[in-house]
This record gives C-alpha cells, sequence and structure tokens, in this order.
C-alpha cells in the first residue's frame, strides 16, 4: 500500500497533553496509532523531539510490544485468535480459510488494501472459539464458510 | 417488565448488539438495558426478562429474528411465544450450583451506571474501611480471610499490603495487574466489563491500606470494552467523590489511572509491568528488590490482580471469618475459573477451594461435548500443565494442583478430549511462550525457541531417540536459570505432558505416528470403499485435486498430491474419509 | 562487615556488596557476560549464577547481596549444569568464526589469516613472527605444501582461494634476506634430547624444544639435513640453497646437527636413550611402495623417490627417451617433471582415475603438461614387459569410473578386456613410500608396518621415547602434517621433562555453517600467483620453476583475504566462558537468530549475528555516554541491537567513543586498529599517560610490532572526556 503523507499536525493534541508526562509513551504511541494506523517514522521522530526520547528508545519500545505497527495496514484489520481454546477448537482451520480466502499470509496486506491479517494473543473469549475480531467488532464459534461468509461480507460492503 | 440483554464481549461477538438493537425497533413498552457477562458464555446471547415481580426469564442463544417473538410474549404474556428459547433445567444448574463472590453482580447489574452498582451496597465496604477501620485493621481482615493472589502465584494478598504498608516513602502506588494474556482465561476480563466498580471499590480499600495515593490499572489492549466501561466508572466515581481528595470525607485521597498495554504477556509479571508503565520495554526486573521496596517510578508499590480485588469489598463487608468459611486448610475463599475447550458448558465458574476438577468439568461444565473421552485439562496456560483422566479427583487447592504438575494459575481450564494431540499441546505452548519471550535471559529467549524447534521436529516425524530426554533437560534448566516467571514456568507445559503422556512423545518418535491423529505430518486420509456413495463431495472441496472417482463410485485420495487439509474429513457425510 | 563462606573459605565483605564483587575481591572468578560495573545491574546472561545454602533458588550473584552466615558454592554441579546449558544455547546461537577454516585446516594449525593480513599491511616483520610460531621452515614448506589451507580457504566461494602458501614463501624470502627472525630462547632446562630424523618432523620438534631451553641434538643418517625435503623434492621446486639458509638458522637457535650417522648401525634408540632425557623418532619412509604388478622387478623399473634421490644426489639413473610414471599424487609430479628436464623425450604419466581425481595439486599437473607431459587417464598397468631382464613396454588395462569409493571418488573399474600397450625405456613407481622397518625393530609396529605412536603424546612403546612423521600410525603424509605432530610433540616432551601433565583436549571454538554464507556481495577480484619460468625454457632446467611474489603482488593477493576468524578472538569473553565448561552446543543447533550483516563507520564495525543480547553496549551508550545511538529493537529470540530504524551507525549521534564496543563481551562489536586491512591478533597492552585538556589521564596502548594499534581509555578523564579513539590516540607518542 502507497503510503501518505504523513499530517504531524494531527499530532499536536496528543503531544500537548502527554509529551510532559513522564512514562506516556506507550500512550502516545498508541494514540499515534490511532490516527495514522500506524506509527510513520516522521511522527517517532517528532515524538523524540517533543520527549525527549531517542528514536532508539522509542523504535525499542515500539518493536517491543505486538499492537504498534509501521506500516499501514488494509480497511479491515483481521486479528485472528491464538489462544488454547480456540486452538482446542481448531482456529488452524480458521487461519487456513483467511489465508486461501485473501492469499495473505499473517503480517500482510491484500493487494487491494482491503484486508490485513494478524495473528494474536488470546482475545479472551474462550467460549467462543474460535473467535476473530475485525476492526471493533469479534466474531466467534467459526467455521471455515462462516469466515468465508463474513469476509464476503465486508469486502460487498466496502464496494 | 424490563428486558436486560447480556453485552459483555462474548454477548457482543455472539450477537448481543444486534439482538437489543432487534428489540429496541420492536414494538414494545419496556426497558431496554444491558448488563455484563453472566458467565454462561455457550449460551449467548442471552437475554433476560424480569416481570414486576422481577421474577426472571431466561432466554439463550436469542436472535435478532427471536425480538418478534419476544416482543409479542412481553404484549400478551402468553408464554408459547418464547418456550424454546428458555434456559433448560440443566443449563440452569450451571449457575445454581456456583457461589459467586468475585462474579456477584456480573451479568446481574448494569455495568455502566454507577447508581446499579450503589443498589447493590456498591462502596458501603469502602465507606466502612475509610470511616470506621484503621489500615492496619483492613490489612488484619484480609489476613483472616486468607485471601491469595489469584493471578497465578497465590501469594497472601495480606503480606504483599502489609510489605508496602512497612514500605518506607510518602509516594507510593497501587497497581492493578489487568493484562490478562493467559490464553483461555478471561474473568477478569468479564469482571471489568460487567462490574467495573466492584474493582475499583477493591483497588481503593488496598490503596488505603498500604497508604498509596495512586492507584493505576494496566489493562490489556485486547480489552477495548473492559477499557471503555472501567473509564466510565473512573469518571462516575470520581463526580460521586469516591475517587479523588478525602473520599467519604476521611483523610485518604487516592487518584486512579488506565493505562493500555500494548501486547506483551510478558507485561503480566509484576517488574516488566512496572517497566512498561513507565512507558519502557516489558523486560523483567532483578529481583530483589521488589516492587514492595521499590516498584513504579523506584517507590514503594503494591501490585494485585484484578480478581483478588474483586472479592475484597465482599471480605470487608461479611468479614474475613466468611471467606475463610469456604475452602480447603490452605486455599480459601472461592475461585474463577474459565472452562472452555471440549467441554459442554463453558463459561465462567466461581466455586469454593476444595471442590474437585470433576465437580467443574463434569458437573458443572457437563463433562465433553464431542461425545468423546475427556483426556485432560489445561490448568494455567503457558505457566500451567495438564491434568489427566487419572487425576480428575484432585482438589481444587494450591498445593495439590501443584503436586500434579499443573498450576492454579489464573484460573484457565481448557478441556481436551481424544482428538487433542498432546504433544501438540506442547508445543502450542512453546510457541506461545517463544513468541512472548522478551528476549533479555538466555535460558528463555533461546531454550524456550530450542524446545519448540525439538517439539515441531517431533511433530513433523523428525524426532529422535533422545529428544525426550533432551527436552527435560532443557526443562530443569530453563526452570533453574531463567530471569522471571514467564520463563521459569515455560517448560512446565512441556513436563507434564511428558511426564502423563510419555507415550505419545514416544510414538511420535519411533512410530512416526499421531495417536491423536492432529498432526498433519504423520496422518494420512484415506476413504473406505465401502462407505463412499460416490456424492463427489470431497472431491469439489479438495484445494488440490487429490481425489478422483465417478458419481456414484468410491472415491480415491492420492497420497502424493494431498496436503492433509481435511477438508474431505470434515464434509464428507458417510464417514468414508479417515486419518491414519 | 559481612561474615560469609564461599567454596568453603571464610571472607568477609562490606554490607550491601554483591556476591560476585565478594568473590571477585577474594579472588574467586565468577563468569558473568552482561555485568559491568560502569552500568545498572542487568541480570540477563545467568552466568553467574550461584548456590546458597538454604535458598533453594539459584542465586544471581550480580544483584544478590552477601548476608550474614552466608554459606555460598560458586561451582556447585548445579550451577555447572546451569551455566553449561547456558552456554550452550548462547552458542547455538552466535553465528561467528572465532577462527578461520584456513587455519583450523592447516595440520600445524598455522594462523594463515594472521599473517595474511600482516602481509596485506605490509608487516612483514611481524609475520614472519606468526608463521614461526607454527613452521621453523616456512620459506621451503611455502614452496612445497600442498596446502590443506587454501582447500578451506572460503574465497574461493566468490572466485579462488587466497595464494596462502605462496604468500607464507614470500614472507619467509622477505625474511632470509635480512637478519633472520629467531624467537627468544627460555633459560637452560639442563634436559637433553636426541632426535633421530632430520626431516621437517625431526627439525621442527628440535627447534622448538630447543626454544624451550633443551638441548637437542638431531642425528640423521644423510650428508646433510633435510630429509624428504631436501632429497625427495626436485631443485626447480624447492632449491636446496633455501633449505640450507632455513636449516642454517634452526642450527643457530642452538639445535646441535649430526649427519651420516645410522639408526641400527651407529647407534641403537636404547643408546640414545641411555643418554638423553627424551628421544624423539623421525625417520620418516624412505621405501618406495610395490605396486605388486608383474615386472616390477626389471631392470628401468624405479621407485619414486629412489629416483628423486638419486638425480639430487647428481647421480640420475638411465631413463632413456620414453618414461612412464605411474601414479597421481605429487612424488609423480615431481618424477615426471624431473624425467622431462634430464631430456627424456616421451613421457608419460600412468595414472587409473581422471584429472579431476588426481591428489596432486592442480598447478604441479598443469605445469607438468606445460612442459610436455603425456597424461595416460583411466589406465593401469597390468604388467611390466620387459626383454632381456629390461623392460620394454607396458600393458595398460583401460579403465572407467563406477561408483564413489569411500573416500568420496569415483571408483576406477576395469573395462573387460581392453587394453592397450605403450613402449617404454623405463617406467617409475611413484605410488606411494613406506618406513624402512628394521631400522626401527626396537619399538612396537601396527599392521601397517608402522611405529605405534599415541595421537596426543606421541608416545611409544618404550618410555621416553616418542615418535612422529611419515614413520608412524597410517604411514607417510605431507609435510605440514609431520610439522603440526613435531610441534605438539614438543610440548608433549617439553610436559614429560617437566613432568607435568599436558593437557590435550580441543578447546571449544565457534564455526559458522557454511551452508548458511552468503558471499553475493563480495567484489570478485582474481587470485594473483606469482610469475612462473616459460614452459620451454624451465623444461630444461632445474633452476627454481615460480619467481616468487613481488612485495606489490603479495600486498594486492594479502589484501584479497576476507577475513573469516574473529578479531576479538584473543580477547573473547564468550569463548572464554565457553570454553570453561565442556560444551556441545551441537545437540540444541537449530535457526540462527540474525543474519550475518556488517555496519561499519570509520571506527566501529558491528555484527549482530554474533551479539549475544547481553545489552552492555545499549546500556553503556545509555547510561553512561547519554547518546542513544543504539537500542534494543524487537523482542524474543529476534531481539537485536540497532540504531532507530534500522540505519546505519554514522548516520546516528554515534561519537565513537568506543565504550560499547570496550564492554562487548564478543565479536558483536569490534574496533578497527590502525592497520589497513584489518587482522585479528594477540595485542599486549600497556599503561601509558597521556594530556587531555591540562590533566593526566590514563590509556591502553595496544603496539604490535613497533606500531600503535589502538588506545583504549582507562579512566574516567579518558573515558568522558569526549575524544574520539582516533583523536585519543594522535595523544599518544610513537
Amino acid at each position: 500500500m502507497e503510503k501518505k503523507t504523513v499530517d504531524l499536525s494531527l499530532l499536536d493534541g496528543v503531544l500537548e497533553e502527554y509529551a510532559p508526562v513522564k512514562g506516556s509513551l506507550i500512550t502516545i504511541l498508541q494514540h499515534t496509532q490511532d490516527i495514522y494506523g500506524y506509527l510513520p517514522k516522521e511522527a517517532i521522530e517528532l515524538i523524540s523531539d517533543k520527549t525527549g526520547i531517542a528514536t532508539s528508545e522509542i523504535m525499542g519500545v515500539g518493536t517491543f510490544y505486538t499492537q504498534f505497527r509501521f506500516e499501514p495496514v488494509g480497511k479491515y484489520l483481521i486479528m485472528l485468535c491464538q489462544g488454547t481454546a480456540c486452538h482446542v477448537n481448531s482456529s488452524e482451520l480458521i487461519l487456513q480459510t483467511i489465508k486461501d480466502e485473501l492469499g495473505i499470509e499473517d503480517g500482510q496486506t491484500t493487494e487491494d488494501g482491503l484486508f490485513s491479517l494478524k495473528c494474536v494473543a488470546c482475545l479472551g473469549c474462550c467460549s467462543l472459539s474460535p473467535v476473530m475480531m475485525i476492526n471493533e467488532d469479534t466474531y466467534g464459534s467459526l467455521t471455515p464458510d462462516k469466515t468465508k461468509k463474513i469476509l464476503k461480507e465486508l469486502r460487498e460492503a466496502a464496494l | 417488565m424490563r428486558i436486560v440483554i447480556g453485552q459483555g464481549s462474548c454477548g457482543i461477538a455472539a450477537g448481543a448488539e444486534k439482538v437489543r438493537k432487534a428489540l429496541l425497533g420492536a414494538d414494545i413498552n419496556c426497558e431496554v438495558s444491558v448488563t455484563g457477562c453472566i458467565g454462561m458464555c455457550y449460551l449467548e446471547p442471552i437475554v433476560d426478562i424480569y416481570d414486576d415481580d422481577n421474577k426472571l426469564t431466561r432466554l439463550v442463544k436469542v436472535s435478532e429474528n427471536d425480538a418478534e417473538a419476544i416482543a409479542s410474549y412481553i404484549n400478551s404474556g402468553d408464554k408459547s411465544f418464547i418456550e424454546k428459547l428458555e434456559v433448560s433445567a440443566e443449563d440452569s444448574e450451571f449457575l445454581s450450583k456456583q457461589i459467586r463472590i468475585a462474579l456477584r453482580n456480573c451479568g446481574i447489574i448494569n455495568p455502566e451506571q454507577i447508581d446499579a452498582y450503589l443498589e447493590a451496597d456498591g462502596y458501603t465496604a469502602l465507606k466502612k474501611a475509610l470511616c470506621d477501620m484503621t489500615p492496619e485493621e483492613v490489612i488484619d481482615v484480609i489476613k483472616t480471610s486468607g485471601l491469595a493472589g489469584r493471578g497465578g502465584a497465590g501469594f497472601p494478598t495480606w503480606f504483599k499490603w502489609n510489605a508496602a504498608r512497612q514500605s518506607a516513602g510518602e509516594e507510593k502506588y497501587l497497581i492493578c495487574n489487568a493484562d490478562e494474556g493467559d490464553p483461555g482465561a478471561f474473568m477478569d476480563r468479564a469482571v471489568i466489563e460487567s462490574d467495573p466498580h466492584n474493582l475499583i471499590e477493591g483497588m481503593l480499600i488496598g490503596a488505603y491500606a498500604i497508604g498509596a495515593k495512586h492507584a493505576v490499572v494496566y489493562v490489556r489492549a485486547e480489552y477495548p470494552l473492559a477499557i471503555k466501561r472501567l473509564k466510565n466508572a473512573i469518571a462516575q466515581a470520581t463526580e460521586k467523590g469516591i475517587i479523588g481528595n478525602n473520599i467519604f470525607g476521611s483523610d485518604f485521597s487516592c487518584d486512579f489511572t488506565i493505562k493500555a498495554g500494548a501486547g506483551a504477556f510478558v507485561c503480566g509479571e509484576e517488574t516488566a509491568l512496572i517497566e512498561s508503565l513507565e512507558g519502557h520495554r516489558g523486560m523483567p526486573r532483578l529481583k530483589p528488590p521488589f516492587p514492595a521496596q521499590s516498584g513504579f517510578w523506584r517507590k514503594p508499590s503494591n501490585i494485585n490482580n484484578v480478581e483478588t480485588f474483586a472479592n475484597v469489598a465482599w471480605i470487608i463487608n461479611n468479614g474475613g471469618e466468611a471467606f475463610a468459611a469456604m475452602g480447603t486448610e490452605g486455599s480459601k475463599g472461592t475461585k474463577v475459573f474459565a472452562v472452555t475447550g471440549k467441554v459442554k458448558r463453558s463459561g465462567l465458574v466461581e466455586i469454593p477451594m476444595g471442590k474437585t476438577l470433576r465437580d467443574v468439568i463434569f458437573d458443572i461444565g457437563g463433562g465433553i461435548k464431542t461425545g468423546k473421552e475427556f483426556k485432560a485439562v489445561q490448568m494455567g496456560g503457558p505457566s500451567g500443565g495438564c491434568i489427566p483422566t487419572d487425576l480428575i479427583d484432585t482438589v481444587i487447592d494450591y498445593k495439590a494442583l501443584g503436586a500434579t504438575g499443573a498450576i492454579m494459575g489464573s484460573g484457565g481450564m481448557v478441556v481436551m478430549d481424544e482428538s487433542t494431540c498432546m504433544v501438540g499441546m506442547a508445543k502450542f505452548f512453546l510457541d506461545f511462550t517463544a513468541k512472548e519471550s522478551c528476549g533479555k535471559c538466555i535460558h528463555c529467549r533461546i531454550g524456550t525457541k530450542r524446545m519448540l524447534e525439538i517439539l515441531e521436529r517431533i511433530t513433523n516425524g523428525e524426532g529422535k531417540e533422545g529428544d525426550i530426554e533432551l527436552l527435560e533437560e532443557l526443562c530443569y534448566s530453563i526452570k533453574d536459570g531463567a530471569l522471571c516467571g514467564l520463563g521459569q514456568t515455560a517448560p512446565n507445559p512441556v513436563l507434564t505432558t511428558i511426564k502423563y503422556f510419555r507415550d505419545e512423545y514416544e510414538a511420535h518418535i519411533r512410530d512416526k505416528k499421531c495417536p491423536a491423529g492432529e498432526c498433519s505430518a504423520l496422518i494420512e486420509y484415506k476413504i473406505i470403499p465401502e462407505k463412499c456413495k460416490g456424492c463427489t463431495l470431497c472431491a469439489r472441496n479438495c484445494p488440490v485435486n487429490a481425489i478422483s472417482g465417478t458419481v456414484k463410485n468410491p472415491h480415491v485420495i492420492d497420497p502424493n498430491k494431498c496436503i492433509k487439509c481435511g477438508k474431505c474429513f470434515t464434509v464428507c457425510k458417510f464417514g468414508a474419509v479417515v486419518k491414519e | 562487615m559481612i561474615n560469609l563462606t564461599i567454596n568453603g573459605k571464610a571472607i568477609t565483605a562490606p554490607e550491601g556488596s554483591t556476591i560476585l564483587e565478594a568473590a571477585k575481591a577474594n579472588g574467586i572468578d565468577i563468569p558473568t557476560l552482561c555485568y559491568d560495573k560502569a552500568v545498572e545491574i542487568y541480570g540477563a546472561c545467568g552466568l553467574c549464577v550461584v548456590e546458597a545454602e538454604g535458598i533453594p533458588k539459584l542465586l544471581r550473584s550480580c544483584s544478590a547481596k552477601v548476608m550474614e552466615g552466608m554459606v555460598v558454592n560458586t561451582e556447585s554441579e548445579r550451577v555447572v549444569r546451569s551455566r553449561k546449558i547456558a552456554m550452550e544455547l548462547l552458542m547455538s546461537a552466535h553465528d561467528g568464526d572465532c577462527v578461520a577454516p584456513c587455519q583450523l585446516n592447516c595440520p600445524a594449525k598455522t594462523d594463515c589469516q594472521g599473517y595474511v593480513g600482516l602481509i596485506a599491511n605490509g608487516e612483514y616483520d611481524a609475520a614472519i613472527k606468526l608463521i614461526k610460531n607454527k613452521i621453523p621452515l616456512p620459506a621451503s614448506i611455502g614452496r612445497v605444501c600442498p596446502h590443506p589451507c587454501e582447500k578451506a580457504c572460503r574465497r574461493k566461494n566468490v572466485e579462488e582461494p587466497i595464494n596462502i602458501a605462496q604468500l607464507k614463501a614470500f614472507a619467509a624470502d622477505m625474511d632470509l634476506k635480512s637478519e633472520s627472525y629467531l624467537p627468544e630462547k627460555q633459560p637452560a632446562t639442563g634436559k637433553k634430547v636426541a632426535v633421530i630424523g632430520g626431516g621437517p618432523a625431526g627439525l621442527t620438534a628440535a627447534f622448538y624444544l630447543t626454544i624451550m631451553g633443551h638441548s637437542v641434538t638431531v642425528y640423521d643418517m644423510m650428508d646433510k639435513m633435510g630429509g624428504m625435503l631436501r632429497y625427495g623434492i626436485p631443485q626447480y621446486r624447492l632449491p636446496k640453497e633455501v633449505l640450507d639458509k632455513e636449516i642454517s638458522i634452526i642450527e643457530k637457535s642452538g639445535v646441535k646437527l649430526v649427519n651420516n650417522v645410522k639408526l641400527g648401525k651407529d647407534f641403537t634408540i636404547e643408546s640414545l636413550k641411555a643418554e638423553n632425557d627424551a628421544v624423539i623418532v623421525a625417520v620418516g619412509a624412505w621405501k618406495s611402495s610395490s605396486m605388486r604388478t608383474p615386472g616390477e622387478d626389471l631392470e628401468g623399473v624405479y621407485g619414486g623417490i629412489d629416483f628423486l634421490r638419486a638425480v639430487i644426489q647428481k647421480n640420475p639413473p638411465e631413463i632413456g627417451e620414453k618414461v612412464a610414471i605411474c601414479g597421481g599424487g605429487n612424488t609423480a609430479m615431481d618424477a615426471c617433471r624431473t624425467a622431462v628436464r634430464l631430456g627424456a623425450k616421451e613421457v608419460y604419466v600412468v595414472y587409473r582415475r581422471t584429472r579431476n581425481e588426481m591428489p596432486a595439486d592442480k598447478l604441479e599437473i598443469d605445469e607438468a603438461e606445460e612442459e610436455g607431459v603425456i597424461y595416460k587417464f583411466l589406465t593401469n598397468p597390468l604388467s611390466f614387459n620387459g626383454e632381456n631382464g629390461k623392460v620394454k613396454s607396458i600393458t595398460l588395462q583401460i579403465m572407467e569410473l563406477g561408483e564413489p569409493d569411500a573416500s568420496g571418488r569415483r571408483r576406477p573399474v576395469p573395462v573387460e578386456g581392453k587394453t592397450e600397450e605403450i613402449a617404454v625405456d623405463s617406467v617409475i613407481l611413484a605410488i606411494g613410500q613406506k618406513l624402512v622397518t628394521e631400522d626401527v625393530s626396537e619399538l612396537e609396529l601396527n599392521n601397517r608396518g608402522n611405529i605405534v605412536a599415541d595421537d596426543d603424546f606421541f608416545t611409544t612403546s618404550i618410555d621416553g621415547v616418542f615418535a612422529i612423521g611419515d614413520a608412524t600410525n597410517r604411514g607417510a603424509s605431507i609435510a605440514i602434517e609431520a610439522i603440526g605432530e613435531a610441534d605438539r610433540c614438543a610440548k608433549a616432551v617439553d610436559a614429560y621433562l617437566n613432568g607435568q601433565a599436558l593437557d590435550t583436549r580441543v578447546p571449544y571454538i565457534s564455526k559458522r555453517n557454511e551452508s548458511t554464507i552468503d558471499y553475493s556481495d563480495r567484489k570478485k577480484e582474481s587470485r594473483i600467483s606469482p610469475k612462473v619460468l616459460p614452459a620451454d625454457v624451465r623444461n630444461k632446467s632445474f633452476d627454481e620453476v615460480s619467481l616468487g611474489f613481488t612485495e606489490e603482488e603479495a600486498k594486492a593477493e594479502a589484501s584479497r583475504c576476507l577475513e573469516c576468524g574473529c578479531r576479538e578472538y584473543f580477547k573473547c569473553k564468550l569463548l572464554n566462558a565457553a570454553q570453561r565448561y565442556d560444551i556441545d552446543p551441537d545437540r540444541f543447533a537449530g535457526e540462527m537468530p540474525q543474519k550475518y550483516t556488517r555496519d561499519e563507520n570509520s571506527f566501529i564495525e558491528r555484527n549482530t549475528a554474533k551479539c549475544i543480547l547481553c545489552g552492555l553496549c545499549v546500556r553503556s551508550c545509555r547510561e553512561v555516554m547519554d547518546i542513544h545511538a543504539i537500542g534494543l529493537m524487537g523482542r524474543g529470540f529476534k531481539t537485536e541491537v540497532s540504531p532507530a530504524f534500522a540505519l546505519p551507525l554514522d548516520q546516528t549521534k554515534c561519537n565513537n567513543c568506543g565504550l560499547c564496543v570496550q564492554l562487548c563481551p564478543t565479536g558483536a562489536l569490534t574496533e578497527k586498529a590502525n592497520l589497513v586491512k584489518q587482522v585479528p591478533l594477540d595485542e599486549q597492552y600497556t599503561e601509558e599517560t597521556v594530556e587531555i585538556n591540562g590533566e593526566k589521564a590514563s590509556v591502553m596502548v595496544s603496539r604490535y610490532n613497533g606500531k600503535i594499534l589502538r588506545v583504549i581509555p582507562n579512566d574516567k578523564l579518558s573515558e568522558t572526556c569526549g575524544l574520539s579513539r582516533e583523536e585519543l590516540m594522535k595523544l599518544v607518542k610513537e
């Protein structure tokens, strides 16, 4: 996906609120990602300027936590749960279905920029396993067919 | 009449929000409100209808299409409209056999309204503690109760509180660990989503006891609804003066902040959590010093888990003795378990300590849903272990569970049947720990990776004689040498599966067979000609065209083309496709 | 003060000190790779664990404080087990070569990369010192060695290996031109050693034992010393003047040389044993092997080494115009090229396999052909046919290549019924050589007819008598093999003479998996060889074929070295810890966490593949220098030390203070020495004083062969003055 030019002014509010508060780096990065969908290099450099935290530290933190991304993601971010209950209830089949349907691997985005796939730690909806979250919505008791249907609906909704 | 819809994350995932919208759109004249998670997750979405006498009719597995029937019932009072939705007597036992303290309000009150909590005697314990008790007296009550850390380690709560209280310094922190990363456990999420004020109350009592003016909750980023409801609850409590200065007119003041984690299981380890709170990489610190002496911003800090705090208000109100009356000699009170996997009734179960695993899995959980045999239950997640059938009567008690090689842990119970490969299970957990290892110490960073590689080769049919012994050697060495709890307990899933299912490991290594039929490299799919009706369904579903045959004649799988995806096995209606 | 016991020793330590500090203050060494007093305690490596009585968990001694009455064991079984596995795991993820493959493949373990690198820098004196640590006859060996080093040289994967042997000859020739280097001798021990045989093995053992201070005499049956180097190698390959000079240096070192005395005639092993404290038997293999082919006893059929010796002794046999040499090794090449030079018109080399399988050096094979030698590949003598007792022709069995044999080469098999006959005037059998067993009848021999000598201690069936070289165990081999044995034997004899135990364990070193090495970023540069005499000139004379490297050629060729061996080898704390315990990281072999990459600025080189994530660099850059040029990126197994955004180091705020390099326990961070080509060297540091801003500051200076290689801060002022290492170096007087 093509990266758009990064409008750094969008960060003004976040930095004004959190830059003076010690220990806020993760919070700032979370807000930054909410704004841009990922952590652009330019934003990290600005955060470094405003907080006095070295870019090497910021990148160290950013690359430590799985939440942070350094590339833009698709319109729909599929987060497939890798928890124990999901594993026991064959989440592997769901993963395979998504890969087959979208032609992408874990961590990749479809060429049309619609879907990104990310395998994530337990989402805590174990009773509905296997489970995935797409953006803010959780989908449970998945079967390969149900998964295909969900993806199809989302694709159609996007068009 | 009023309608209450269960809207925890799982309820919403099951369609509760759609049901709510449908009901709001239906032609009924009654209040439609929400509550959190009742814990009967396998029956979601759940709709509770209270009549004017507050008598409950519980509807389960409701879909938005049922809105009309519900409306008809409400308008007519004719139960026949909803008969098929009503919870069965058997399913009702799931709740009636439990004793709920931490979850006492969950799925009953509206988590988004402080008044609902106040009506349920909320914040009376805080008021009692602040106005009628000294901090030492609070600690004493907790000591009497025998409450122990519910996050996994089971350390006596009063002891930690006391250590933090005794620690010198004006500035102290009370921290709640809501980084529920243990895959298979979700009681903390349920408590925050369903009863956030109970957590806040427990924490404020704790803060008062240790002398902290700052309370911090560290919540997983994966729990957006929990964060939202907790933020809302904090705002409401602040508005009511329950959070802030001179709470209930006492000298006690406390502020409250939420920090969202960013995806790192290791941050459940208390020193890593502190590093993360400070905005750093979540890499554990060396202990000593312990957080009670030098924690958040190097100040005395106390960290407890959500479920631990969720018991505190009840204990203050009902007395330590009432709590200690439940349980065993060494384990007091109740414990919440998240029962999932191949069990019939999955969800949250809170029972007194001293019950057996059988009570939880069979009596309450209803046993195995697939009709297959129970094989093992995994407890304690990546730090825990698998307990086999023979030990199903083990008593729920920190010591008794520890003796099996598993741990109480945070209460995840993943039930497995014969179709679960135990080597695969060990591999699953090692894959998890290897991914979640912070990378600081050698034993965990490289050791878990090497263990995973050995398990991978075993499940791929490339295991060698001596691999089991090599794994064991690594296990004991990692337990001894790793820096933090994550690494020290990472070998447990491997050790317990070797201990109880060594023959399965040997079958993989020596016979290149997976007895559970789960390791794809070690199984082969075949069609039994006598059973095949020639329906062509398998051939049409095969992604690699490995199945040939003509209509109404037995089909054949070409083993050279087969990628062992198992689709034919899943789609065949005649049981003609078998795994070998 | 706190009283405690460590390893049974009662000690006191200041309150608040760690067990590690207390142990160190009392001379007890606890290994650690992530601790340094300059930075905060980290606790990552887990090597410093100790066991304390009454405490169930192992303690990290870098952080655990001493307590009154504590009883600590720093080397308990459990502690050692924990450290051993930690090191095995660490080394299983450490992708690096401690030592270059050329050196490892050299039977004498000569530091090839070291001297090649020094030659590239024009440091010829230093190069010869390094060579003479292992080879006392380098000008000779450089000329004749089949150079196993070059077979292992990784440059072959780019284009061609480095011309290591010729570079050695070059450095040695430079040394012979002026006053030759002699190592410093140890004080005299008063012990006497007799060496039987003055070939490469005997001379080498004698030389090193002499340097160690023993009194050594070499007894040899021939007119002059040198053994097979003199009597088995033709003049055009090794001019005897070169050998003479090298032997004279050995003699100058104090070795006594006695010629024209023969074992069994003039003395026995026992008689020498009676007069000496030790005897080394290095008599070589002087009898040509038989082919067991009919007609071998005909007149005109000669043994290869017999033929070569006769020519060298200026007494060549009559070989006629048509000569056939049987064999494909270097002796066969020496024989055929000598035959050409004697004037033979048709010289055949009969070999049962093909050119590709020939054990002889490729250059020799090519040069012989240029000189007119005719190869008869895939032929094997069936019989030597004679007339009047003199050989006239050979019947050759035609062969073809079948399945590979145990050596991996394809086995030659006869083509049924297909033969060829060639007319010859003489035949030279160059298929091997054997020990003359009657000479050593006092010693136990093996079933091959060679002396039984211990592989590590070189002891024989007689106490105090050692044996090395072609006469032992598996029989004749190449000179450098004998030299390697002789060097090790000298140490064994020295230990024997001093009544000390000899540690023969081969210490662990880290080696890269050859198959994972990527050469795609290397620029191709052709191998340079010394010029040679034109074929039509050299085939008529015994003048040396090779004209040797010019200085310019030698430097250029040496500069091609890929620098495989680690520069931190001599001071690597990681290797030191790995060698402390008997480790076997191969049992945990698996994925390597990082790719082999090189990032460098003017002073620092980074290679994350060798990084062990002790964090010392990141922490010192942050905590001590407040520069934050690098950080820890990612997590778990794939954690990596890197500048932000994976920028190269020279785009960061790094000011080349060098603290990170200094603290790096291994070769993940190295600093460039004041050399054009970087070389792993066993540097020695001396403390010196420099003036920084008018104040005296202490620095450690490494001088090698008189040249300042590097300057390292040694006190607070020199550490924090903000001067780069280059600037610091300028403050030190040459």
